[in-house]
């Protein structure tokens, strides 16, 4: 069991005491068992095709209590199909069952006269309508925005593609299809990650990020306009068209790189594992794993300083101007220096030191207030062994008859109408009987 | 005839008309204490989209990240990476520590909608401003507690951020070459960026819910908790029992993928990820063989590490052949998936991006010409927009203090006297620019008889 380090603040029993009755409430609160869903009664159609920013959006939707229907072709969507070295399980890839989450599965042929009818009607009952295809792709068919907004003027129509619905160069390149990886560099992600430029080939070359970054952001951001269009027909009973461009994602989910460029006028170029704003910021080599050591104040450097027995540095780096990293030589050589020291102690040993010295630093009004900040870095397996995550019910245990046991991430706790996972399926056309009959679609 | 897709949707977006049509949020007040970028920024996407956010700052010290640049440069005395995380908002000071300062937020507390803060857990709470004492003045309030590993369990006093955050819930540890013994960030924050997108979700479910049924709730957010939502490594390590690791440039989910150099020296990212890009790809690239071979032709087989290694290899000597130009010529014809790796002026200066209003050059009235990201998202017909650039600290002080609690001049300066509420202390990032005379600023002084006039 980790050692705990309290805020300064919390000193007094009283406060002790009410945090300790404050905790029992919260974990009361967050139990979902039982509670309203935010959005039950809407209804979400997913007609997204090979782009996971689209199913990811239907999914946080579901896991808020809308009633999400996937629609598929016949074949079904070949995002089904996306997953690591091709593993699949039962008849599906790993991204695609995690994301299968209190869904209905159909299947509809939008390309036939029957499936487009069908599907009309099924737009007339829907709330929120997610697409990814090529844009004007479903105009053509005659089930676009402007032909659905006629028969249903309520309708909130999430569209979702490269470089957006509308402007003269989405036009020009409308025909390039969706990727996650292509995604991250067009909107500036690999640019800033590997190695430093004086590296070896390729390692200094621009780097994705490990995970689906810019299908993430996507997807999230394309909830997100459809909540806020939700709350607007809410007020005024009006639909919308929401558009959002994957090719964006990540500049315009942090955006610094559009300021970045205004400012300094100049790319930056990639620092390996040194920080673009101070050093020491970042995870270093221990005898046993990573730890991070970060210091952003002096109070904070000077801690680390002292904890490790180097004051002797003190005088070099004195100053938070010494250690921002302008200039990359003298930036490399306090890295090295961390990681010298580092590199002598296990990541526990570390952990240890800083919390003792924390606990130290708050009760003393005198030993300057620094508050050295450490963790260990770990794998997802490592992760998911965590009393804390595993307490917090992040992970949600899956026994499916067809599908096996699994793990499926969830998060965030809303006392009133939690988000929740009420099963995981991703059975081709599984429940067309169901939703065929509710909704009066022709066979 | 029927319009052309384009020209409808051109109309149905157009920028031109952006600060004509309505704003969605309007009327929601949200009453902002946190602090650096998760916070604030779930606050800034907020006030994007018409909520009036009120940001508080403790007094002669402002948030920590006024001064935090990069590289010590500052723009206009104040630090260019704020802005954009804090446009268009209110700016007062309160030091919460006080009771005088206690009882403002309180009172502020009680006539919001949202209340959002990022301490370490509890110390609200200690405050007496956290949810339990809010929600007995204000019941409907939606009350949004940010932090890095959540409000309860053994690691809740943890302290943490965006840094933590990724090495806490794997993200680190799958980005980067197995080969190598190097371990990246995902670089700009992203760790604080995209879960406060997440958090600005859970809100707006929170306030649908409300104006159905008029309750107001908690909301617990832990970054590290968004960050693993965006894994499906634990799923993958679970079904087989094995690591995924690192992988480089290349996605395992899509076969060939990768970032490339071509002939001049540019970098392509391409990915294929179904059977008829891949055909595209193959005729663009004029190597029908690739898709008529059995090993390749069908996307299962195509994943298998063995197969996959051998595409990636063939698809570097193939983008090696061809100018960047060439390929995004060929992507845009056949249709597959490929764009050259853009960097920050690249992307300040996309043409694209500008139309699209995702870049935005505005025109302040204190700072004057800015360009920075515009939202995220695009509405037809309630768009996002940025209404301001960031204030000087305490620059709404009595804006807000006179205007929404109705206090009176010998009120606020007896709160001036006694530390509760000030202001920028001449520093650097908190100051207002050079050259601005703040003495004439009407917003800065303003005073509740010329709202008398008014009306």
């Amino acid at each position: 069991m980790k050692e705990q380090v309290r805020p300064r603040y919390v000193r007094g029993k009283k406060t002790l005491k009410h945090i300790s009755k404050w905790e029992e409430t919260l974990t009361a609160l967050m139990n979902p068992e039982g509670k309203p869903e935010a959005l039950d009664g809407i209804l979400v159609l997913d007609v997204s095709y090979a782009n996971f920013a689209g199913i990811i959006a239907a999914s946080l939707l579901a896991e808020l209590g809308a009633e999400t229907i996937k629609v598929e072709p016949p074949k079904g969507d070949p995002a089904r199909f996306m997953s690591p070295y091709g593993l699949t399980v039962g008849d599906v890839g790993v991204p695609f069952l995690m994301e299968g989450r209190n869904k209905y599965y159909i299947t509809l042929d939008l390309k036939d006269e029957k499936g487009r009818e069908n599907f009309k009607k099924l737009a007339t009952k829907a709330d929120i309508l997610i697409e990814t295809f090529t844009p004007g792709f479903m105009d053509q068919l005659g089930i676009g925005y402007r032909q659905l907004s006629k028969i249903n003027p309520g309708l909130i129509y999430v569209a979702i593609s490269p470089y957006g619905h509308y402007t003269l160069q989405a036009k020009e390149l409308s025909r390039i299809p969706d990727s996650d990886l292509v995604a991250q560099a067009a909107s500036g992600l690999p640019a800033l990650i590997g190695e430093l430029p004086d590296s070896p080939e390729p390692y200094n070359w621009p780097t994705r990020a490990g995970f689906w970054a810019s299908w993430y952001i996507s997807g999230v951001a394309a909830a997100m306009g459809a909540l806020l269009a939700l709350y607007y027909r809410q007020i005024t009973g009006e639909g919308q068209m929401v558009d959002v461009a994957t090719f964006d994602a990540f500049s315009a989910c942090v955006g610094f790189p559009v300021t970045m460029g205004f400012v300094w006028g100049k790319p930056r170029p990639r620092y390996g594992p040194l920080d673009y704003g101070l050093c020491p910021y970042g995870f270093f080599k221990c005898k046993d794993g990573y730890v991070a050591i970060a210091a952003f104040r002096d109070q904070d450097f000077r801690a680390i300083l002292k904890i490790f027995n180097r004051w002797d540095l003190e005088e070099d780096w004195r100053y938070l101007f010494d250690r921002i990293t302008d200039d990359v030589s003298k930036a490399k050589e306090l890295n090295r220096e961390i990681e010298n020291i580092v590199a002598m102690y296990t990541c526990d040993e570390i952990i240890r030191k800083f919390s003792e010295y924390a606990r130290k630093s708050m009760r003393s009004k005198l030993s300057g207030g620094g508050l050295p900040v450490t963790a260990k870095m770990l794998t997802p397996k490592e992760v998911l062994k965590e009393n804390h995550w595993y307490l917090r019910k992040t992970f949600v245990e899956v026994n499916d008859s067809k599908y096996g046991k699994f793990v499926v991430p969830i998060c965030g706790k809303l006392s009133e109408t939690p988000p929740r996972i009420k099963w995981v399926s991703a059975t081709i056309g599984k429940d067309n009987e169901y939703v065929y009959r509710k909704y009066g679609l022709e066979k | 005839m029927q319009e052309d897709y384009f020209s409808f949707t051109n109309r149905l977006f157009d920028p031109s008309k952006i600060y004509e049509k309505p704003e969605v949020l309007k009327g929601i007040r949200v009453l902002d204490i946190s602090h650096m970028i998760y916070g604030p920024n779930t606050a800034k996407i907020l006030a994007q989209f018409g909520a009036e956010v009120i940001k508080v700052e403790l007094p002669f010290y402002g948030d920590y990240w006024r001064t935090a640049t990069y590289w010590g440069k500052f723009w206009k005395h104040s630090n260019p990476l704020w802005h954009f995380i804090n446009h268009s908002k209110y700016f007062i000071t309160i030091d919460v520590k006080k009771p005088k300062g206690r009882e403002l937020i309180l009172k502020l507390a009680k006539i919001s909608d949202v209340f959002i803060e990022n301490f370490a857990p509890g110390t609200v709470e200690a405050w007496g401003i956290g949810y339990s004492q809010v929600s007995k003045i204000n019941p409907k309030i939606i009350y949004v507690s940010l932090s890095t590993f959540g409000q309860f369990g053994p690691l809740k006093f943890q302290p943490g951020w965006d840094l933590i955050a990724q090495g806490v819930s794997g993200w680190m540890s799958v980005t980067g070459y197995p080969e190598i013994d190097s371990h990246y960030k995902i670089p700009d924050y992203l760790g604080d960026f995209y879960p406060s997108h997440f958090a600005v979700l859970l809100i707006l479910a929170a306030l649908f819910y409300r104006q159905k049924t008029g309750k107001g709730q908690y909301i617990d957010l832990s970054q590290a908790e968004v960050l693993m939502r965006s894994l499906y490594h634990f799923t993958y390590e679970t079904v087989t029992g094995k690591e995924l690791g690192r992988t480089g440039n290349f996605d395992p989910t899509m076969v060939p993928s990768g970032i490339f150099k071509t002939s001049d020296g540019k970098f392509i990212a391409l990915a294929i990820a179904t059977d008829e890009q891949f055909e595209a790809f193959c005729k663009a690239m004029g190597r029908v063989d690739l898709f008529k071979n059995d090993r390749f032709r069908n996307v299962l087989s195509r994943l298998k590490p063995e197969n996959a290694k051998e595409l990636c290899e063939i698809t570097k000597e193939l983008i090696s052949s061809k100018t960047a130009f060439e390929i995004i010529d060929l992507a845009k014809k056949y249709g597959f998936s490929a764009s050259e790796v853009m960097d920050d002026v690249k992307i300040c200066n996309d043409e694209w991006r500008r139309q699209r209003g995702s870049v935005v050059h505005f025109k302040d009235e204190m700072y004057g010409e800015f360009v920075l990201a515009g939202p995220i998202v695009m509405l037809s017909k309630t768009p996002g927009r940025i209404k301001w650039l960031s204030r000087p600290l305490g620059y709404h002080n009595r804006y807000v203090f006179m205007k929404l609690l109705g206090l009176s001049e010998r009120e606020i300066k007896q709160l001036e006297k006694e530390g509760v509420i000030g202001y920028w202390d001449n520093r650097v990032g908190l100051k207002p620019p050079i050259g601005y005379d703040i003495e004439k600023d009407p917003v800065f002084n303003y005073k509740i008889d010329k709202e008398r006039e008014k009306l």
